[in-house]
Order: structure tokens, then C-alpha cells, then sequence
């Protein structure tokens, strides 16, 4: 399955990259192909674009904070989480999709 | 209800997101200038660093990180608003957060709303935007909403409640220092306990911005120990645990001890985040531990009277501190509690295995 990720905490130097390498991680593991965004504090790296959230099945949202950009986001399924979650527990995360 | 707070939260959450390396930026930048002063002795007749006396280049240094601080109840307000709001939130949160920062005088002192007015306004400032924007317009008028009445009626709104909350707020501010300059010892230890585990609870997120935003506001009353109970606190996290890292190597992975390196690094300049890779992967012993360190640091500088100038931690601002050597004894006195306690704790609840999933 083919999913997107954005990552986001307040700080924006250590939690949002631990949540993006443990969500590819799992996302690898179980077979599915994924893209993680992260918006920390250099603001949006590996950017989404509209054909590649086009393309997703869903969109798993591991944010803190309001994001940027979130329009890209209004015509696909999002699962929103905390960012603390799919640190601990990404499996429980792609058990809901 | 619940997740009523909780929206709340990550819309709080997003201001301080955006206003932390402002803060970063202001405080380093002014305790290197008040540090310049003190050390080349252009200080004035009360022995506070004078920066009027210093080249022009320290001053401008200075000036820059003011004005980067002086921004940052506008930024924090502005950006509140924005996650609550988006775009059109922008002008009333930022409008609303600069009145917020405009200098009162309350009983012939002088002191402002700050962080706290910035707090409130920023949500208002959301809230009105969000209801501006169910109003039901005709047509015409549609493309003037976003660029001319939102903005105008928003910043009306949220302008015309911070400046009459402006003073009642400050007041408040003034009333905390009042009481802060008649505590009693005993009640002095106990105020930089709670401020210790206040800096060291969330490294760097919101708990952590309220105890040093009020030392910071007690700065501009003149009260130097509060931030410099501060001060110390807000280095030992990432320094204990760094020094953990080196003091007991296999307890701890590849990794983490590379962490521990950066983290050393991040306590030196006052960076309390430096610690939250450690906590990340394992809360419930890191977090009791850094707070421990903490409350000992605080606490230690608060007896010997440490007073912190600058609107920053850790060893980077010791020039412009008063009794440097108790901020010393404070730091390493914390920081080796957090290193003693996370070990310990370490040592007796695993065999040998490090835990996984701590890295930066």
C-alpha cells in the first residue's frame, strides 16, 4: 500500500526525526511503500507532492502542532496521532489503516 | 472536553514551536554582550554590566538581541493564532502579542503582559478569526474577507481586549515579584525546587517556558535570582545525562553515548533540549532523573543567592552571573545527581542489555 507521513513536534530537533525513522521503519517491515515529511524546526524537508498524496491510500498524521501547508491534505484519509506515538507503538498505528 | 484541551494544547504547542529559536537566538546573544561588559568591567556604580560603556560593536550585538527577544510575545501570539486559524490568524495573534509587549508602568515599576498576555490574546486572536469566518457574507465581498475584514475587525477585536488587559496582567506579574522578594528561605528553597522540576520536566516545552519566562520577567523587576535558580536548572539535563553516558559506557548503546556527546554540548550553551533523545526512548526513568538534577541545581543556586542577568542557562551566561562560584558548585552539583540517579535507576531495572530506540 502506498502511504504519506508528516512528522511534526514543537521543539522540532529530535522527536519529529525519531517518529519519521521509526514510521519508515515499520512501514518497511510490513510492506508498504511510504513517504515521511518532516516539519521540524529547518520547516519542511523531504516535501510531499500533490501527485504523491494523490497517490496514497491514506495519510498518517504524527503531529504536535498545527502544521504547514494542511490544504494538501483536505482529499485524503489522515490518521492523526501524537508524535509520541508512533515513536512507542507505529505498529498500533498501521493496524488502524 | 477532552479533546477541547487537548486542540488547545497543540495550538499552544505551535506558538512555542515557532518562538523558541527567537528565544535562543535573543538570550545567547544578549548574555554574550552583558558578558563582554562584565568581564572588560564597563559596569555602573551598582555593579550591573553597563553596555553604554562598551564598544559599538558589543552594543549593536546587544541591540539585536533584544530586539529578537522583544519579538518574541508578538511571534508567540501570531503563531498561537496561525495554528488555530491559519493565515487569516496571523494579524490579530501578531497585532495582539506586540501591545502585549508594550512597557506599563504599575506602581511606578516598570513591567509588561508578556508571555502571559501573549498566551491569552494568541488563543482570543484564533477564536475571533475562526468566528469571523462563519459569518455569512454575500458574495461580492467574499475575496475582500481574507485581505481586508477579517484582518481589520480581528485586530480591532484582539487590540482594543490586550490593551485593557495590559495592565491588569502586568499587575499580576508585579504582584508575583512582590511576593517572590518577601518569601522567607524556606519558602525560596521550595519556589526553586518547583522550578527545577518545572525546566527539567518537558526540556524545553511548555512547563519548561513557563518557569523561565517568569524568570525572565522577574530580570526586568530587578529580581536576578529567580533566573538564576533558573539558569542552573536549565543546563544539568542534558549535562548529567551526558556525563552519564561517560561515566558508566556500558550501560549505554553506541548511540546513546554519541548522544551523550551532543547533549554535553547543548548543556555548555543552556539548551535544555539537548536531553530529549535520552527521554524520548525512556521516559519514566530519564524524566524523575533530569528533574532531580534540576531541583538540586536550583535549589543550590537559589541558598547562594546566584543571580542571572541574561535571559538564559547553563555555564555559556557565568560571566554575567552574581556568585559565579555557587552557579558552579549548582550545575555540577546537579548534573551529578541526574548521572548518579539514571544510573542507578539503570543499573536496577535491566540485566545488561542498554534499551533500543534512544538516538537522535
Amino acid at each position: 500500500m502506498k502511504i504519506v507521513a508528516v512528522t511534526a513536534c514543537p521543539t522540532g530537533i529530535a522527536h519529529t526525526y525519531m517518529a519519521a525513522e521509526q514510521l519508515e521503519k515499520t512501514a518497511r517491515k510490513l510492506g508498504h511503500s511510504i513517504k515521511v515529511e518532516t516539519q521540524g524546526a529547518m520547516g519542511i524537508e523531504n516535501k510531499l507532492t500533490e501527485s504523491e498524496i494523490n497517490g496514497a491510500a491514506v495519510a498518517i498524521m504524527a503531529v504536535d502542532i498545527a502544521i504547514e501547508e494542511p490544504e494538501r491534505f483536505d482529499r485524503i484519509r489522515k490518521i492523526k496521532v501524537p508524535v509520541q506515538a508512533a515513536m512507542k507503538n507505529p505498529e498500533a498505528i498501521f493496524a488502524q489503516i | 472536553m477532552k479533546e477541547l484541551l487537548q486542540k488547545h494544547k497543540q495550538y499552544l504547542l505551535t506558538g512555542v514551536s515557532y518562538v523558541i529559536p527567537f528565544i535562543a537566538c535573543g538570550g545567547i546573544l544578549i548574555a554574550l554582550s552583558l558578558a563582554y561588559a562584565f568581564q572588560f568591567h564597563h559596569v555602573d556604580a551598582h555593579g550591573a554590566p553597563d553596555i553604554s560603556q562598551c564598544p559599538t560593536f558589543v552594543q549593536n550585538v546587544f541591540t539585536i538581541g533584544v530586539k529578537a527577544f522583544e519579538l518574541f510575545p508578538a511571534v508567540l501570539a501570531g503563531f498561537i493564532s496561525y495554528g488555530m486559524a491559519g493565515k487569516p490568524g496571523l494579524v490579530p495573534g501578531f497585532v495582539g502579542g506586540f501591545i502585549a509587549a508594550l512597557p506599563q508602568t504599575v506602581d511606578g515599576k516598570s513591567a509588561s503582559a508578556g508571555f502571559l498576555g501573549a498566551l491569552i490574546i494568541g488563543l482570543i486572536a484564533g477564536h475571533v478569526v475562526n468566528l469571523l469566518k462563519k459569518l455569512p457574507m454575500p458574495k461580492i465581498f467574499k475575496p475582500v474577507m481574507p485581505i481586508i475584514i477579517i484582518p481589520i475587525l480581528s485586530a480591532l477585536a484582539a487590540g482594543l481586549l490586550m490593551l485593557a488587559l495590559n495592565v491588569p496582567i502586568a499587575t499580576i506579574m508585579v504582584d508575583m515579584g512582590h511576593v517572590l522578594e518577601n518569601l522567607q528561605s524556606g519558602s525560596q528553597v521550595f519556589l526553586a525546587m518547583v522550578l527545577g522540576a518545572m525546566i527539567a520536566f518537558d526540556m524545553g516545552g511548555p512547563v519548561n517556558k513557563a518557569a523561565f519566562f517568569f524568570g525572565a520577567a522577574m530580570i526586568q523587576q530587578s529580581n536576578y535570582t529567580i533566573m538564576g535558580a533558573c539558569a542552573a536548572a536549565i543546563c544539568t539535563p542534558p549535562l548529567g545525562l551526558g556525563l552519564a553516558t561517560l561515566l558508566s559506557r556500558k550501560r549505554w548503546t553506541e548511540e546513546q553515548r554519541e548522544s551523550g556527546l551532543a547533549a554535553l554540548g547543548m548543556g555548555l550553551i543552556g539548551i535544555t533540549e539537548g536531553a530529549i533523545p535520552f527521554a524520548a526512548g525512556d521516559p519514566f526513568r530519564v524524566i524523575p532523573s533530569i528533574m532531580l538534577g534540576s531541583m538540586v541545581a536550583s535549589t543550590i543556586a537559589m541558598l547562594g543567592g546566584v543571580g542571572d542577568h541574561a535571559p538564559h542557562g547553563g555555564p555559556i551566561v557565568l560571566p554575567v552571573v552574581d556568585h559565579r562560584i555557587m552557579f558552579v558548585v549548582a550545575i555540577i552539583a546537579g548534573a551529578l545527581t541526574t548521572a548518579a540517579a539514571i544510573n542507578t535507576v539503570k543499573k536496577f531495572t535491566e540485566k545488561s542489555t542498554p534499551v533500543e530506540g534512544a538516538k537522535s
